[in-house]
């Protein structure tokens, strides 16, 4: 088997610059479907990946075979005989940024482990209510990686996750409701007693159904579903959209987009979160990059290769120009007193449809999937049959209200509950 | 290949076991505006085992195939872990095949160069279209995936799966105003079928800059006619869903509104799904548990007759089996999935579907489509609107809503020719996508469909 330094020794017989890339991974995961264990599952798996510069030209190759090595280094050189034009260089060797990824606590859980933690969130989910018909899922999983360029990087890290996650369906008469709760990050010390309590919570709001009628009103997105207003804000700051202007944010860096409380920071460096790591995939070490302050555009997403064609520096969020962690700043209102300062309006947890259409231009039209009414303050009971439309950047602008708690929504987004003014409602 | 996968499933001590190893070899290049944004290959080679012991599954997946032996062991581990029943599986007679692909144009013959230059020339007539195209996304992607299938009743089959596809992206601007073009084609019978697009290259860009001064429809009930793309994928997404039977083996009240035999439809609606038809996308000769596609009825004159099975499903529901265990690599267990599933074809004409028409809209191809249950939202790619009887004015962020079963109720006319449309992309399900499917049917007629818009 070869090293990643082998792998570059022979890619430079002919290439000006390489990057060579070894992955093995683990991972063990515990599945629960309709109420019962179904099945285990472990994979183990290899990858090797070479990049060249031929030539002033990229060209890449994969493979899961570690006895390959001549065959990938020849099929990237082969690939960039007429790949694109390189417009960066490799970094050089780097110490990388300080932050916490491997737990070793992961490590001895064993598949029983697995299995009574799964049992324990449905015994609890069960305990509220033994109707609701339950998934569930427990994983961990290690990831041991080697990196080396031509320039004189030369590192190697290891990343260790766990996480946990339920679903559950509840029929009553003609009417489902479907809610769930999940969380991961790099570390074994996983609350999953607080997931199901939350997965509980939803259902137990859920107990009664509250009409809506057809109108604009304020709408609390839930930091599970405070994605309906960052999509295409995620898609606008990438800096490969903004250089080829299918952004509608190009051209628009110092100017105002959202309220001035709104404040969105690219952080790779938080301990243990999903998105966090050391250096980017292109060996440049991870470094926060604020992205929108007091409402105004302040810094684009780059990689090496995009940075090069802006005349921008890489922000390390290579390859693709894509967020590690984004982080939503807290505001001042607790989420309770949110809901209390609303005579009429909905809490948003989960929506259908987020993603299709015109995504990039910020139109949304969902379904409500799981959402509640506030009446006077109070959450009354769970809506249905109810559309959401509008334009993510306008709603940005119109922000009411901004929690005072971020939590962790799915993946690397920290953010608080974010209450926008004046939505469009749609009752069918 | 076959003596080792027979010799590791002998000492496996499961009540069940299987193995599937699987090579890729693939290679891709991409344009993003002007340049090649990417471009390189890959080749994968990897394989599953999969365990069943007193009812319950034990994976184990692996890249190595030195260590299928040991893979075996832990699969029968973990299966016995989660066992505490019975096994049951729907009887299937062993089979020894060999399945071998032919492609007119084979594109593993086709230099990386050539397969860059093919997709050159769409990127800059897409570019060149007009002043207001700002960007555009043109890729092209092909997979030569071989599999070898093997399990411990005797079964072994190889199975090879080609498959080559374009995607044509434009994206027009104006202002604050953007908006896409797309196109896209895919299948598994050679390079050939991605030549000669220029065409769709255009149509994607004229779509572009059209939607631009294109008014967003305006929100509410409309009689609604669908084309044959989307009506493909109503059939899928919308029903076919529901129709796979994990869904509902061990789920009462899917299985009550599941019943068989219960009028699901108005008469005029027929569902298929046919894993057997040459040519398209969803098409196999055996699903991945080695059992035979076929032609299965799921809804006939507005009747739910049939619905989709693994040899799980089949065995606890006590129905036969159908062919659609499908995985979308060796990452993966097969689970319950849908082939080529299409709307059967009516006997109305198109012209008579509109002319009663006062106020309504004709929905063409998807962007995009989510479900829960009967609940539905599909983003048709564009529209038109219908006045008085004709196609009327191009209108844009046309969103579909609503219950399934209340929709196939609504659907009043169908077409008389149905069609599958050969583009690219997949189907996902349980974390397992894209799964190359076939989606058709032909034009669809359909009453008070809500529209959501603002």
């Amino acid at each position: 088997m070869a090293t990643v330094n082998e792998l570059i020794e022979k890619a430079m017989k002919k290439a000006q610059g390489a990057q060579a890339v070894l992955k093995r991974t683990e991972s063990t995961t515990v599945s629960f479907e309709n109420d019962r264990l179904k099945s285990v599952k472990s994979a183990q798996g290899t990858g090797m990946s070479v990049k060249v510069i031929l030539d002033g030209k990229i060209g890449s190759s994969h493979t899961t075979d570690m006895n390959d090595a001549d065959g990938v280094v020849s099929r990237a050189l082969e690939a960039a005989a007429f790949g694109s034009p390189a417009h960066f260089e490799f970094p050089q060797s780097s110490k990388g940024a300080e932050v916490a990824i491997y737990d070793e606590a992961v490590l001895p859980v064993s598949k029983e482990e697995m299995v009574w933690v799964g049992e324990e969130m449905m015994e609890s989910v069960k305990a509220f209510n033994t109707d609701i018909l339950l998934s569930a899922g427990v994983s961990k999983g290690v990831r041991h990686r080697e990196f080396a360029n031509s320039a004189g990087s030369d590192f190697a890290t290891s990343t260790t996750s766990f996480g946990v996650g339920i679903h559950g369906q509840w029929v009553r008469g003609t009417d489902i409701c479907m809610a769930g709760h999940s969380f991961g990050w790099k570390k074994r010390d996983v609350d999953h007693m607080a997931v199901a309590a939350e997965a509980v919570n939803l259902f137990r709001m859920a107990e009664n159904t509250a009409s809506v009628r057809t109108a604009d009103m304020p709408v609390i997105f839930a930091p599970e579903a405070v994605n309906v207003l960052l999509l295409a804000l995620t898609m606008g700051l990438n800096g490969k959209n903004v250089l080829l202007g299918a952004s509608p944010l190009a051209g628009k860096l110092g100017q105002r987009i959202a309220d001035e409380r709104f404040c969105v920071t690219d952080n790779p460096l938080i301990d243990f979160a999903a998105g966090s790591g050391r250096w980017d995939a292109e060996g440049v070490p991870h470094q926060m990059t604020p992205l929108v302050q007091d409402g105004v555009v302040c810094g684009f997403l780059y990689d090496l290769d995009t940075a090069g064609r802006a005349g921008a520096k890489t922000t390390g969020n290579g390859v693709g120009c894509d967020p590690t962690n984004l982080v939503i700043k807290e505001g001042d209102i607790s989420y309770e007193d949110m809901v209390k300062s609303t005579k009429e309006g909905l809490v948003v947890h989960d929506v259908l449809g987020l993603g299709q259409g015109n995504v990039i231009s910020g139109e949304f039209s969902v379904n409500l999937h799981l959402a509640y009414k506030i009446e006077n303050g109070r959450i009354v009971g769970r809506v249905k049959d109810v559309m959401l439309a509008g334009n993510a950047y306008e709603a940005l602008k119109k922000i009411a209200a901004i929690g005072d708690k971020a939590e962790w929504a799915g993946g690397g987004l920290l953010t608080p509950a974010i209450q926008i003014d004046g939505l469009s409602v749609v009752a069918k | 290949m076959r003596e080792g996968m027979e010799k590791a499933l002998r000492n496996s001590g499961a009540d069940y076991s299987e193995i599937r190893i699987e090579s890729v070899d693939a290679s891709w290049a991409d344009f993003r505006g002007k340049e090649l944004d990417s471009i390189g290959s890959s080749r994968t080679l990897g394989g599953i085992v999969r365990s069943l012991v007193k009812g319950g599954w034990g994976y184990a997946t692996f890249n190595d195939l030195k260590s299928l032996e040991i893979s075996v062991k832990e699969a029968g581990e973990s299966a016995r872990l989660v066992g505490k029943k019975t096994s049951k599986l729907a009887e299937v007679q062993p089979v020894v095949d060999k399945v071998v692909s032919v492609m007119e144009k084979d594109f593993r013959h086709v230099s990386l160069s050539e397969k860059q230059s093919v997709i050159q020339g769409y990127n800059e007539t897409i570019l060149g279209y007009h002043d207001k195209i700002e960007t555009s996304n043109v890729a092209y992607r092909d997979s030569f995936r071989k599999v070898w299938y093997a399990n411990s009743e005797g079964t072994f089959i190889e199975d090879e799966r080609p498959d080559a596809g374009v995607m044509l992206s434009a994206t027009a601007r104006d202002g604050d105003n953007v908006q896409r073009g797309f196109e896209s084609i895919a299948g598994g019978s050679g390079f050939q079928i991605v030549e000669g697009l220029e065409g769709k290259a255009e149509t994607a860009a004229r779509r572009a800059v059209d939607l631009l001064s294109a008014p967003p429809v305006k929100g509410g009930k409309y009689t609604v006619v669908i084309n044959p793309k989307l009506a493909g994928v109503f059939a899928h997404e919308a029903f076919g869903h529901l129709s796979e039977s994990d869904f509902v083996y061990e789920n009462d009240r899917m299985k009550e509104l599941m019943v068989l035999g219960k009028c699901l439809g108005s008469k005029v609606v027929n569902i298929i799904d046919d894993g057997s038809i040459e040519g398209l996308r969803g098409t196999r000769r055996y699903d991945d548990e080695g059992v035979k596609t076929r032609k299965n009825y799921l809804i006939k004159d507005g009747v739910l007759v049939g619905r989709l099975h693994s040899r799980e499903t089949a065995a606890k529901m006590g129905e036969g089996l159908t062919g659609n265990a499908r995985a979308i690599g060796y990452q993966h267990a097969p689970i319950v999935r849908m082939t080529n599933t299409y709307i059967d074809k009516g006997t109305d004409r198109f012209e008579d579907m509109i002319k009663d028409i006062d106020l309504g809209l004709y929905a063409i191809d998807m962007v995009g489509g989510q479900t829960a249950m009967e609940m539905f939202t599909f983003s048709a790619a564009y529209g038109y609107m219908i006045r008085d009887g004709r196609i009327a004015e191009l209108v844009r962020d046309v969103v579909l809503t609503g219950n399934v079963f209340a929709t196939m109720m609504h659907i009043d006319m169908v077409g008389e020719t149905v069609e599958f449309p050969p583009s690219g992309g997949g189907c996902g399900k349980g974390g397992q996508s894209p799964l190359p499917v076939g989606l058709g049917g032909p034009h669809v007629r359909i009453q008070d469909v809500v529209v959501g818009g603002r």
